[in-house]
């Protein structure tokens, strides 16, 4: 018996070139999975491949979320229309490489994909109703260019602090370079205190910016929806507490909390918010 | 997978000593000292990033500059008495949930490592580790060794300063060697390599402080540079040795005056590695280590 392939592919596809989006689906406020489901459905990307979990992810039992099993998953989706591969991914527990490699041979090789875009959040101590600058980073200087061509600060210089590690996207970009694909990654502020529930808005700005790299014509207007209501409900719960209502008011004016006014934030929007999903 | 030799030393049967970080630390530091002294030069790496997850990140102008894993490292000396291959590695391939390396990738580094040796001419290999006994840390710390095949049984018991694990009171020869200072002597019985470990003694009660402790990685030197022929200057590694034994009684005085007397109790009447009863029993053992792990709980919460 030959030795089982890591991968499944479900339809042989055909096509000359495309572009490669990977979304993570353990991200704060949800945004990989929000991300790749709305694009998957906007777009009509139909489903063609998978990686077996077996060797990246303990298979001891599995996790229970909202009540329903969870069982860890690295689906690919393809829209013909726009060129575009959307890889909707648990992160791997362990030997990350060997996955993060797999991912791209299966895109490489299926679809040949000529450019990768990995996007994930990155806490903000600010409102969630402040203006998002997203960051991005690329694996080349002539990604590097292409991006200057969009909405994105680039002008980083970061090392990673003792005790710390890089984060998944950040070891994708370098395979990615690797392989010698161009690749970026984009980190969207999410504000601390939504980084267990939802951000409409970080959503919104990581599919603006696909929007328009790859002139996918999206209608953003149902997550404009999204973004109101969420607004709403966060006012609702100010006019409640005079306390938070102050504490969101220093935030919109770019003056800090203390660590226990933090806290204090996070544990009633949270609640808040769970109760009136 | 891969190999990269920055040269190709013409060597004649030398010997790999390898190391990798564990508790106390004490193979990785005698590793290091050995190869310091003889003034080992560089040999080649193992390709890291099949075995590890990166350590940092550097971007610069927005652009990834450098991604940083765990080196995995060659170095090698040749001499008239005895050719030296080296090998550290700064971490072992652990999956999550494990303190110690295990399972393929510990199995595919064990053999890279010994791919290597082999490539040049290696048939014997030494690796280095703690042994976690219930000594006092102004004590000499002996080396526990244990071969990869019988017949080294007797090169071992010619040691200075080392015990077989039949030495040990209550162990019967029995015992566990962690992760791949342990994988490797079997994977070389594999492959018809002759391995011994030497694990310098660590007192119990400093097992799970990230510490180095390197009176016992000098203990282990002292075994390695008789075995080998080495004469070399040991004065670092006795000067780093004071000096954490220093650091470790200023820590001691920190404990509750209960756990210093059951420590100091081991200062006084040091345990027979013989199987008469020791002047310390299981239930002493056990209760210091409990209550040590207790203190630190309580530290930790406290900071």
């Amino acid at each position: 018996m030959g030795e089982k392939q890591p991968f499944r592919i479900y339809k042989r596809l055909r096509i000359a070139s495309s572009s490669l989006v990977v979304g993570w689906n353990d991200d704060a406020s949800g945004l990989g999975t929000r991300v790749t489901d709305y694009l998957v459905k906007k777009l009509g990307a139909k489903d063609f491949a998978e990686i077996e979990p077996d060797g990246f992810f303990p298979m001891a039992g599995v996790s229970v979320s909202h009540d329903v099993v969870q069982f860890p998953e690295c689906r690919f989706f393809y829209s013909r229309k726009h060129n575009l591969v959307i890889c909707k991914s648990t992160p791997p527990r362990t030997d990350w490489f060997r996955f993060m490699d797999l991912v791209l041979e299966v895109a490489e090789r299926y679809c040949h994909i000529r450019e990768v875009y990995t996007f994930g959040a990155m806490v903000s101590l600010g409102a969630h109703t402040a203006p998002r600058t997203m960051l991005g980073v690329a694996s080349s200087p002539e990604m590097r260019r292409e991006l200057g061509a969009y909405d994105l600060a680039m002008d980083i210089d970061f090392e990673t602090p003792p005790g710390q590690r890089p984060t998944l996207n950040s070891f994708f970009l370098w395979v990615a370079r690797r392989r010698g694909i161009a690749a970026a990654s984009l980190w969207v502020p999410i504000p601390f205190y939504l980084l267990t529930t939802e951000d409409p808005r970080a959503w919104k700005r990581v599919l603006e910016f696909l929007d328009r790299r790859f002139v996918l014509g999206l209608d953003l207007s149902d997550v404009d929806r999204e973004v109101e209501v969420q607004d709403m409900r966060i006012s609702q719960m100010a006019s409640r507490s005079p306390l938070l209502s102050h504490y969101i008011q220093r935030l919109e004016s770019n003056l800090q909390l203390t660590q226990e006014e933090n806290e204090k934030l996070v544990k009633e929007i949270e609640e808040f918010l769970r109760k009136n999903e | 997978m891969g190999i990269r030799l920055y040269q190709q030393p013409s060597l004649h049967s030398p010997v790999l000593i390898a190391g990798w970080p564990g508790i106390g630390n004490i193979g990785l530091i005698a590793v290091d000292a050995l190869r310091t002294m003889v003034e080992a030069e560089d040999l080649g790496e193992i390709e890291p990033w099949e075995f590890f997850y990166p350590r940092k990140l550097i971007i610069r102008d927005g652009q990834l500059d450098d991604l940083e894993f765990p080196a995995n490292r060659f170095y090698y000396k040749k001499s008239e008495k005895q050719d030296l291959i080296f090998f550290t590695g700064e971490e072992q391939p652990v999956d999550e949930g494990s303190a110690y390396a295990q399972g393929t990738k510990a199995y595919q580094l064990a053999n890279l490592v010994l791919d290597v040796a082999v490539k040049f001419g290696c048939r014997k290999v030494y690796t280095s580790g703690a042994a976690v006994a219930l000594i006092h840390h102004t004590a000499r710390s002996k080396v526990w060794a244990v071969p990869n095949a019988a017949h080294l049984i007797e090169e071992v018991r010619s040691y200075q300063n080392t015990v077989l694990m039949s030495d040990i009171e209550g162990r019967s020869g029995q015992g566990h060697i962690s992760g791949l200072n342990g994988l490797l002597l079997g994977v070389a019985r594999k492959r018809g390599l002759d391995a011994i470990c030497l694990m310098g003694e660590v007192p119990a009660y400093l097992q799970a402080f990230p510490i180095p402790y390197p009176k016992a990685s000098r203990s282990v030197l002292e075994v390695l540079t008789e075995v080998l022929g080495i004469t070399g200057d040991l004065e670092g590694i006795v000067s780093l040795a004071g000096h954490t034994e220093e650091e470790i009684d200023r820590l001691c005085e920190s404990f509750p005056q209960e756990i210093k007397e059951q420590i100091d109790r081991l200062a006084r009447e040091p345990l027979e590695r013989t199987s008469e009863p020791g002047p310390i029993t299981d239930e002493d053992k056990q209760r210091i280590l409990e209550e040590i792990d207790r203190f630190f709980k309580r530290e930790t919460k406290e900071d």
